[in-house]
């Protein structure tokens, strides 16, 4: 025998054997005459055993009810997620338009407002109602305003969830 | 993969593979751990396979990653098995199977997770090279190294090839 052990031919044959446990005359005799093979035999040997030992062992499996469970519950909250990122990217862009708007018309809105304001009739006179009322631009700055508002309260209420 | 089939796969791979987990880490409660986080993270996945053979190599696969991850996260020193209880009244097998365990504790652990995907799950080389993220081309010799020196373990633990081989 070999004191050195080397890479061998007959390793397939080796390992056929060893897990049907039948050994040919001739390939016995190599086993016992090669280290390589004596050796892979034994590890063979001893990882089977402890195999066997280590998939017998009486502790109870975890249970798999709840594995299933939480990956459902993680695949759910995934399509909760991928439904709603439109919406939410929806959501984005109102907040960015009017985010927008608020800054191109700053310069200019202060002034406008103003002179819209002192238009107003605090008497209540019915002649000047609808025309403040009908004013463009204060339906403009309250439909801003309200819609602005709605969209950043969507967005906080969709990240909170 | 609805539950029954997900119970029907776990029923046929979850204590193999709580082997394999076990003597690669050496604590049977972690090793629970990672099982259990090994199936999750196949669900997640929504990996169905092609069959049951293709499943468990995704999920050893996923086991030696989170294996990596565990050995990672540990000191060098820490990473070993515990040694054999010397105490008396202890059977032979029970020697014995400390005994391969204590052998394998003295690898380095992707040499005991090479040894076991090759010899007790009977892996390919392709599937060892893809389960530990090596070369198929280094595996065979990888594989003859690690065997060697698990070899001149048991050895060491006076196991002779003539008392293993019936």
């Amino acid at each position: 025998m070999n004191s050195q052990s080397k890479p061998c031919p007959y390793e397939e044959a080796v390992t056929a054997a060893a897990r049907s446990g039948f050994w040919s005359p001739e390939l016995s005799a190599h086993r016992d005459s090669c280290l390589t093979c004596a050796e892979f035999t034994l590890v063979l040997a001893a990882l089977a055993a402890d195999a066997e030992e280590l998939a017998a062992i009486d502790a109870p499996l975890p249970d798999p009810a709840p594995i299933w469970l939480r990956a459902r519950l993680a695949s759910r909250e995934r399509d909760y997620h991928r439904a709603t990122r439109a919406i939410v990217w929806v959501q984005r862009a109102a907040v960015g338009v009017v985010f927008g708007i608020g800054v191109a018309f700053a310069p200019g809105l202060w002034e406008k407002l103003s002179g819209a304001f002192s238009g107003l009739s605090f008497s209540f006179s019915a002649p000047d109602l609808p025309r403040a009322a009908g004013s463009p631009l204060l339906v403009l700055v309250v439909s801003i305003l309200v819609l602005g508002g709605l969209a950043l309260w969507e967005l906080t209420a969709a990240q909170e969830n | 993969m609805d539950e029954a089939a997900f119970r029907h796969l776990y029923d046929r791979t979850a204590r193999p593979l709580r082997a394999y987990l076990m003597r690669s880490c050496g604590d049977l409660a972690l090793a629970d751990d990672l099982l259990q986080e090994t199936y999750l993270r196949m669900l997640r996945s929504g990996f169905e396979g092609e069959d049951d053979n293709h499943r468990k190599n995704y999920l050893y696969r996923i086991a030696t990653n989170l294996l990596r991850d565990h050995f990672r996260r540990l000191k060098p020193e820490s990473n070993e098995v515990p040694e054999r209880d010397e105490s008396p009244g202890h059977d032979e097998a029970v020697h014995l199977r400390s005994d391969v365990g204590g052998a394998m504790a003295e690898l380095a652990p992707r040499d005991r997770q090479m040894l076991w995907l090759a010899y007790v799950e009977g892996a390919s080389h392709q599937e060892i090279a893809k389960a530990l993220g090596l070369r198929t081309a280094s595996i065979r010799s990888m594989l003859f190294r690690a065997r060697q020196r698990l070899a001149k373990q048991l050895q060491a633990r006076g196991l002779r090839p003539a008392l293993e081989v019936s």
